[in-house]
């Protein structure tokens, strides 16, 4: 199977500078040295507490943010340098209800996007239909977004992260806030794009949501890889991942 | 696919303006409070055309302003609302999405300058005499480009910092001083002068007003043109060389996120 996402020896350090008159600079390595690869048509997890480096990774994976060190190719490309074969061809959706245009109807938040993806016209409206049947967001597609609740921005991300059918969807904690029925939609999304063969790389705190949808995953912790492999073998022993994921942070950090 | 995309950000860009409160304070309430202040600074000055500098003074401060507020503001409200990454990671080239968001806007704050003329004929009925439409109309074509062009520039380097607030506070009142948008830059120490006459909406005003007065001298009012264009053409590259750079500079400083 070959691997559609290579992360070698990846690093991304923040400077900061902090005081008035003596200017101090401060370096943080978010991501130090992580060594990883998807297979296409996998659910690849990231694992990590917050601030382990899990979005930082993500926005270099989806061209975001300049690597500081390391090799990081998606569909064989360069994130950084190589931007423009990537940016048609992947997608991506933070949690949160961050990432919509609220003074816009969610039509009109997906035709804009639509646009920029450089969608054909005489395709748009059935995708954007289609997609948002998918979200169940069809009878309030024409309502303003800042009427809708945190549940119902996220599934507008989630439609706005389809909305160029992606080979490759990155999620950032995809299903924070969610309400459960929110979230089983989410995971029936990720489902389907399994089978339609598409690459989903996701980062979530719910180890059950990964235990239930990721093929393999790594664990990574203050920027560093702790753990890599499929959820049974990263659970080994232990009785539940969360026992295994907790288990490994502890053992790194005593 | 470009101009689709040009189209489609200005009418977004539309839409989310106005219906922003302060876009629309900016847009119609300041052009009106504008022309009273000007009407009364202007009132006892001996100068009888009041369309020179209450009418287009008011407009320009307006427009100006709308801006300032909304093309500059822009960038940070796309970076808090989490949207500039999102705009920024699609396969389309983001100076044509700024580009679109500029004109959207400016186009929609020429609303400022018969806003403005509203205000003078109806509270003041006083003389407003416009001497040479057809030169007007250049000069405005030209305003509106020098306008869209010089904000493309203050909107590339806003993408930088994450302090866009302060900044467009900093150039709005300057701007309106140094360009001579309510009196001419002829009253401007020397020295400051220098800088007035290296910002294009300087020629832009005094194309505008020419045109108001009546343009007596085809010459003079094509030498400023000329002046105003050849500025305008050298902030593009400016713009254009700014945005190559700048494209890979917020990935490595990371400013397209507050966080």
């Amino acid at each position: 199977m070959d691997s559609i996402i290579e992360v070698q020896e990846l690093k991304r350090e923040y400077v900061t500078r902090h005081g008035f008159w003596k200017r101090e600079k401060r370096v943080v390595k978010a991501v130090d040295g992580i060594s990883f690869a998807v297979r296409r048509g996998e659910i690849f997890g990231l694992l990590g507490q917050n601030g382990a480096g899990k979005t930082t990774t993500i926005k270099m994976l989806t061209t975001l943010l300049a690597p500081t060190g390391g090799t990081c190719k998606v569909l064989g490309w360069s994130t950084f340098g190589e931007e423009k074969r990537i940016r048609a061809r992947i997608n991506f959706i933070f949690g949160g209800e961050m990432g919509v245009y609220r003074r816009l109807s969610a039509r009109d938040n997906l035709r804009y996007f639509s646009n920029l993806y450089l969608i054909p016209r005489k395709e748009q409206d059935v995708r954007i239909q289609k997609i948002l049947g998918l979200v169940e967001l069809a009878e309030r597609a024409d309502d303003l977004v800042e009427t809708y609740s945190k549940g119902m921005i996220q599934r507008l991300q989630i439609a706005r992260g389809l909305i160029n059918d992606p080979e490759i969807l990155f999620m950032d904690e995809p299903t924070v806030g969610l309400d459960p029925v929110g979230a089983r939609m989410l995971r029936d999304i990720i489902r389907r794009l399994k089978e339609d063969g598409k690459t989903v790389l996701l980062t979530t705190h719910n180890l059950a949501e990964v235990e239930e949808l990721c093929d393999r995953l790594v664990v990574i912790n203050k920027g560093k890889l702790i753990a890599s492999g499929t959820p049974a073998e990263i659970k080994a022993d232990s009785e539940t991942l969360e026992d295994a994921y907790v288990k490994l942070i502890e053992g790194v950090s005593a | 696919m470009s101009l689709a995309v040009l189209l489609s950000t200005m009418r977004v860009q539309m839409k989310q303006s106005f219906a922003r409160p302060m876009f629309r304070f900016c847009l119609i309430a300041n052009p009106i409070l504008n022309t009273i202040l000007l009407y009364e600074m202007f009132r006892g000055s001996g100068e009888e055309n009041f369309m020179a500098y209450v009418v287009l003074g008011a407009g320009l401060m307006g427009l100006w302003g709308c801006i300032c507020f909304s093309s500059a503001g822009d960038i940070n409200r796309e970076r808090y609302s989490g949207t500039l990454a999102l705009i920024f990671a699609t396969p389309v080239s983001f100076p044509v999405i700024i580009l679109g968001k500029i004109i959207g806007n400016t186009v929609m704050s020429l609303l400022t300058l018969g806003i403005s003329l509203v205000t003078a004929v109806v509270l003041y009925r006083v003389p407003l005499t416009l001497e040479s439409p057809l030169y007007f109309l250049l000069a405005l074509l030209a305003a509106v480009l020098a306008f869209v062009v010089i904000s493309s520039v203050v909107a590339c380097l806003l993408t930088l910092s994450r302090k866009t607030e302060l900044y467009m506070n900093c150039i709005e009142v300057p701007v309106v001083l140094l360009c001579g948008f309510v009196f001419p830059v002829s009253v401007l120490p020397e020295a400051v002068r220098v800088f007035s006459y290296a910002l294009s909406p300087t020629y832009a005003v005094e194309l505008l007003r020419l045109s108001v007065w009546g343009v007596n001298d085809p010459a003079v009012f094509w030498q400023k043109l000329g002046i105003l264009l050849g500025l305008t053409a050298l902030y593009a590259i400016l713009s254009a060389l700014l945005y190559r750079k700048i494209d890979r500079r917020v990935r490595v400083t990371a400013t397209l996120e507050v966080a």
